[in-house]
């Protein structure tokens, strides 16, 4: 499935369905509640939707991979909270949270289900998704900065003999 | 493609909804051959009785593996159960049976073994109707006296392997019968007789 409008949704400009949504839904998972929220009320009309699942709690083992030789191991368990709503007479979505806010995981799986809808796409980018990236790519680039002064360069000193 | 625009919906009150269904098994299982409604209207699911889509929901996990004898809502119990299907009856810990399709013989469901009996699959089959089939006598564990029933519609030669699944005891499938919301249990214990004279 191809894209439809202008919009920069996947982090490396591909145009491939799956990792458009990969790339919302992964942007989504990151949003404040605030923030989902006011997209939410900013909606009209409000959509109307379905639980397919309800919000749900439970764990996931968090697998990480080791220095060296990069053999995966278990990090720890995290929680997560899964939802799926479907729109009436649209598109269903989903959503994985970290975390127990079940009226996260539920507006994510409803912002899911508008962003498969391409006409809904320009709005939900400009009011949404624009506004979360440049956040999450200020704090990021806040962080590297902050921990960028503590950074230690190493040298090798090549031995003369 | 957005597939899952036509996925039904699972139980409306997951938790009150899978009791209510659990309590209607355990009785039907405990009183064999009396009739047990499944008093709540769920969301419809295309091919399946209310009171089977009920059970499936109530009674599977993701390790319970499903055989069915036709082209089930696969995706729809994978989905909200996370059960997976499976293509041979031996492999399966639920069977489920539509009315008038193939059935697979009792005997290639899973018996569980004598050390552990309760590895055995029960076996879901669904029926047009639970009277005006010819008369079969019930006794056994449940049954104060013996019953007749007339269950109608059952797979070609169910009586006899029947009777060969209760001589497996304490192995051997439990069956539940299912009609719109009413289900009938025919556990392990219960002895059947086909009767020709009522």
């Amino acid at each position: 499935m191809t894209m439809h409008g202008q919009i920069e949704l996947a982090p490396d400009g591909s145009a491939e369905y799956p990792g458009v949504r990969q790339a919302w839904l992964a942007l989504l998972a990151r949003a404040d509640i605030e923030e989902l929220d006011q997209a939410f009320s900013r909606l009209a009309p409000p959509p109307r939707y379905e639980f397919l699942r309800p919000p749900e709690s439970g764990m996931v083992m968090l697998r990480a991979r080791i220095g060296g030789t990069g053999d995966p191991f278990h990090l720890g368990e995290a929680s997560v909270t899964r939802c799926s709503v479907r729109i009436h007479g649209g598109h269903t979505g989903t959503g994985y949270v970290l975390g127990r806010q079940r009226r996260k995981a539920e507006l994510v799986a409803l912002f899911d289900a508008l962003l498969m809808e391409p006409d809904n796409r320009s709005d939900l980018e400009r009011s949404l998704l624009r506004p979360l990236r440049e956040r999450l790519r200020d704090e990021r680039a806040a962080g590297a900065q902050s921990s960028g002064t503590t950074k230690v360069e190493f040298f090798t000193m090549v031995r003369g003999d | 493609m957005d597939t899952m625009s036509d996925l039904p919906l699972g139980l409306r009150d997951p938790v009150h909804d899978a009791q209510a269904a659990f309590r209607a098994a355990l009785r039907a299982l405990s009183r064999p051959g009396e009739p047990v409604s499944y008093p709540i209207s769920g969301p419809p699911v295309a091919g399946l009785m209310p009171a089977t889509a009920a059970l499936l929901l109530a009674l599977t996990d993701h390790e319970t593996p499903v055989w069915w004898n036709h082209d089930g809502p696969l995706r729809w119990l994978r989905f909200h159960t996370g059960a997976p299907a499976v293509t041979e009856p031996g492999q399966a810990l639920f069977g489920v049976v539509r009315a008038g399709g193939a059935a697979a013989p009792l005997t290639q469901f899973n018996p569980g073994t004598d050390a552990q009996p309760e590895r055995s699959a029960t076996v879901l089959i669904e029926l047009p109707a639970l009277c005006g089939g010819s008369a079969v006598q019930w006794s056994g564990p449940g049954l104060r006296e013996p019953v007749v029933r007339r269950l109608a519609g059952l797979p070609a030669g169910f009586w006899r392997q029947w009777s060969n699944n209760h001589g497996l005891f304490p192995g051997g499938v439990d069956v539940l019968f299912t009609c719109g919301h009413d289900i009938v249990g025919l556990p392990r214990t219960t002895r059947a007789i086909e009767r020709e004279d009522c």
